[in-house]
């Protein structure tokens, strides 16, 4: 920039000219490189990037563990054997045709609902506004139970449960008037319309065939067994499209923990990085559901872990989904091992962690957003 | 940009008439809400800032200042008139190049649980950084002078929830500083802070001026408006009542518009500026 209209002091110490090396600040590294002749760095957050390695190397051994565990017990040899199809037929059958899809629904519900709520967390400042409990993950249910028992609609889940969340948010929105400024607010009215579509979910199973109903069902309390395949590519997409959104916009969202105005101060569209931000959340969370029902407690669960494991400094927002993915592999598996033959949802073991660890986040004496 | 070199060549005492203001509105009219619920603040309202100079915005409760200093940094889109900063249109300025000009500090400052002075201050590089351009070695040098200019080195990696409220509020001031912006706007800066802390923070906008910057703050305390500031623009009911330099401008009438105080003005024997004794209500006396 042309205008440097401030010096107050000359350079402190002139000889920081010379070097060759720019001290980054501590607890980052700094990758440098020249790219047709222009500087080019970034910071990496030290303890972020550990956190991510960790997170990472826990979310392989929960997945390996949920490839061996089951009816057929497999070794992890049989069943990284079996993953690369060269094994007995019989282990390759059970992890390739059984266990593998489930996995990746797992870790790609648990992805999305997680990177979900961080976002939205992150959106609204305050660590309650996750969209499992701000009502748009029953929006999207109502919607995918709709398809499902085929009330006039030939639609396949996903674009229902993405319109089913798109309803819900402009329902909130519009009563809520604001989301940000006036955090609280929009959450209440969240919690409100998230009712009213709950409601609406029960009252259509209801009013169904029993057979129908029964299909539905898993729908209503969150489970990897009724996933789709067609609604699984569509996840990974959106994950992936989710992803690199979360990293256009992490050093916006770091801003945005400040206000408003300090984000435009520093140079930032917040209008537009809160809707792109707003939209990326809720489309996860509406094409997690279309996967494996609301088990929206995982998006408030990852990103508390990803907090805590992070420094305060970033937004952890990969953390948030390696976290989350985490969570949801754990849980089936426990879900499937817990009264085996008889499987738990996996919607249902999160509530059980999940719930009291709500009770905890609200009887706890300062939010880490409202400080 | 020519404007900038101008702005620094002069001295700040014939600033005013020498120069082109760097921030200009004109006939600014700002309301909140809408169509029929539409209430209007401030009705066609021109003003210049002085090129180098402190200006303090003044006036009762409710006056439209902290509204007018928010449309001054575009977080409040006027419904009629325009603010030119270096002469366009701030509402056709793009975000970036705006924040590389004018740096603000609201009101409401809070920051997330942990976040020590040098990591709040590296925030103010971020007009000048880029995802692939996050840390140069001007980034390095320039936050190395904020925290000399605010005082801050010792507290560098002290967390600011565990600092007095006036190393809190330097410490934003540095991040701004950071920013190295010619203009710098201040809502309320030393609203929370006792005597002491006020004229820490009074100072450092001082030293600014005395760089080269163009300030402008809102403060409640005529007083100390009249002390550190070297243009004072007195509103009421969303016009300007008064605006030049505080011992011209400020008279037991002006006071008794803007306030409904009576009181009896003198000249601080040290320093000149005008201080208000014997100060009682006029409603009382009705």
């Amino acid at each position: 920039m042309p205008m440097k209209t401030h010096s107050l002091t000359p350079p402190a110490c002139p000889m920081n000219r010379d070097d060759t090396a720019v001290t980054p600040p501590p607890g980052s590294w700094r990758l440098s490189w020249t790219l047709g002749g222009r500087d080019h760095s970034m910071l990496i957050e030290r303890r972020a990037c550990f956190a991510c390695l960790g997170l990472l190397a826990v979310l392989l051994a929960v997945c390996l563990l949920s490839l061996c565990l089951g009816s057929v017990a497999l070794s992890p040899r049989q069943a990284l054997a079996g993953l690369f199809g060269h094994g007995e037929p019989m282990s390759v059958f059970v992890v390739q045709e059984l266990r593998l899809v489930r996995l990746a629904a797992g870790v790609a519900t648990g992805a999305a609902f997680s990177l979900s709520g961080c976002l939205m967390q992150t959106l609204a400042r305050n660590r309650l506004a996750t969209p499992g409990i701000v009502g748009i993950d029953n929006g999207a249910t109502a919607f995918a139970v709709a398809s499902v028992v085929g009330l006039g609609t030939s639609l396949a889940p996903p674009p229902m449960a993405l319109a089913g969340a798109a309803t819900a948010t402009a329902i909130t929105f519009a009563l809520a008037n604001d989301v940000g400024t006036r955090g609280y607010r929009f959450i209440v009215t969240g919690i409100g319309v998230g009712a009213v579509f709950g409601a609406l979910t029960q009252l259509l199973m209801a009013r169904v065939a029993i057979d129908t109903a029964n299909a539905a069902y898993p729908w209503t309390v969150g489970s990897l067994n009724a996933r789709d395949g067609t609604a699984l590519t569509w996840l990974w997409c959106g994950l992936a499209i989710g992803l690199l959104a979360a990293c256009y916009l992490s050093r916006a969202m770091r801003v945005l923990r400040f206000s408003d105005a300090v984000a435009q101060g520093l140079g930032y569209r917040v209008r537009g990085c809160r809707y792109l931000a707003l939209v990326v959340s809720v489309a996860l969370a509406a094409l997690a559901v279309a996967v494996a029902g609301p088990v929206g407690l995982v998006g408030l669960i990852g990103p508390e872990i990803a907090r805590q494991l992070s420094s305060h400094r970033g937004i952890s927002l990969i953390a948030s989904a390696l976290s989350g993915a985490i969570i949801m592999v754990a849980s089936d598996l426990v879900g499937r091992l817990l009264l085996a033959p008889i499987e738990v949802p996996v919607g249902i073991v999160t509530a059980i962690v999940g719930s009291p660890f709500l009770l905890w986040i609200l009887l706890r004496p300062a939010p880490r957003f409202q400080s | 940009m020519s404007s900038f070199a101008a702005t620094n060549s002069v001295t700040p005492s014939n600033a005013a008439s020498a120069t082109v203001s760097p921030l200009i509105a004109r006939q600014l009219s700002l309301s909140y809400g809408r169509n029929s619920a539409r209430r209007t603040v401030i009705e066609g309202l021109d003003l210049e800032l002085p090129a180098g100079q402190v200006t303090a915005i003044v006036g009762p409760n409710g006056c439209g200042k902290s509204t007018l200093l928010a449309s001054l940094a575009r977080l409040h889109v006027p419904h009629r008139g325009t603010v030119l900063l270096d002469g366009r249109d701030i509402q056709r300025l793009p975000a970036r190049d705006m924040a590389q000009r004018l740096a603000l500090l609201p009101q409401e400052t809070h920051a997330p649980e942990g976040l020590t002075a040098a990591e709040l201050i590296r925030f103010g590089r971020q007009p000048h950084q880029s995802l692939f351009k996050q840390w140069s070695r001007e980034d390095r040098r320039v936050v190395d002078e904020a925290l000399t200019a605010a005082d801050l080195h010792e507290l560098a990696d002290r967390p600011l929830d565990a600092m007095s409220g006036g190393q809190r509020q330097r410490a934003w001031i540095a991040m701004a500083i950071a920013q190295q912006t010619p203009l710098l706007l201040l809502d309320e800066p030393t609203s929370a802070l006792d005597l002491g802390h006020q004229l820490e923070v009074f100072e450092l906008i001082r030293d600014l001026a005395a760089s080269g910057k163009t300030l402008a703050m809102v403060v409640h305390d005529l007083v100390s408006a009249c002390r550190f500031a070297d243009y004072l623009v007195a509103m009421r009911d969303g016009k300007i009542v008064a605006a030049g330099k505080p011992s011209e401008v400020v008279t037991a009438e002006l006071v008794r518009d803007l306030y409904g105080v009576e009181c009896t003005l003198m000249l601080d024997p040290a320093t000149g500026s005008p201080l208000l004794t014997n100060i009682r209500s006029t409603r009382h006396s009705r």
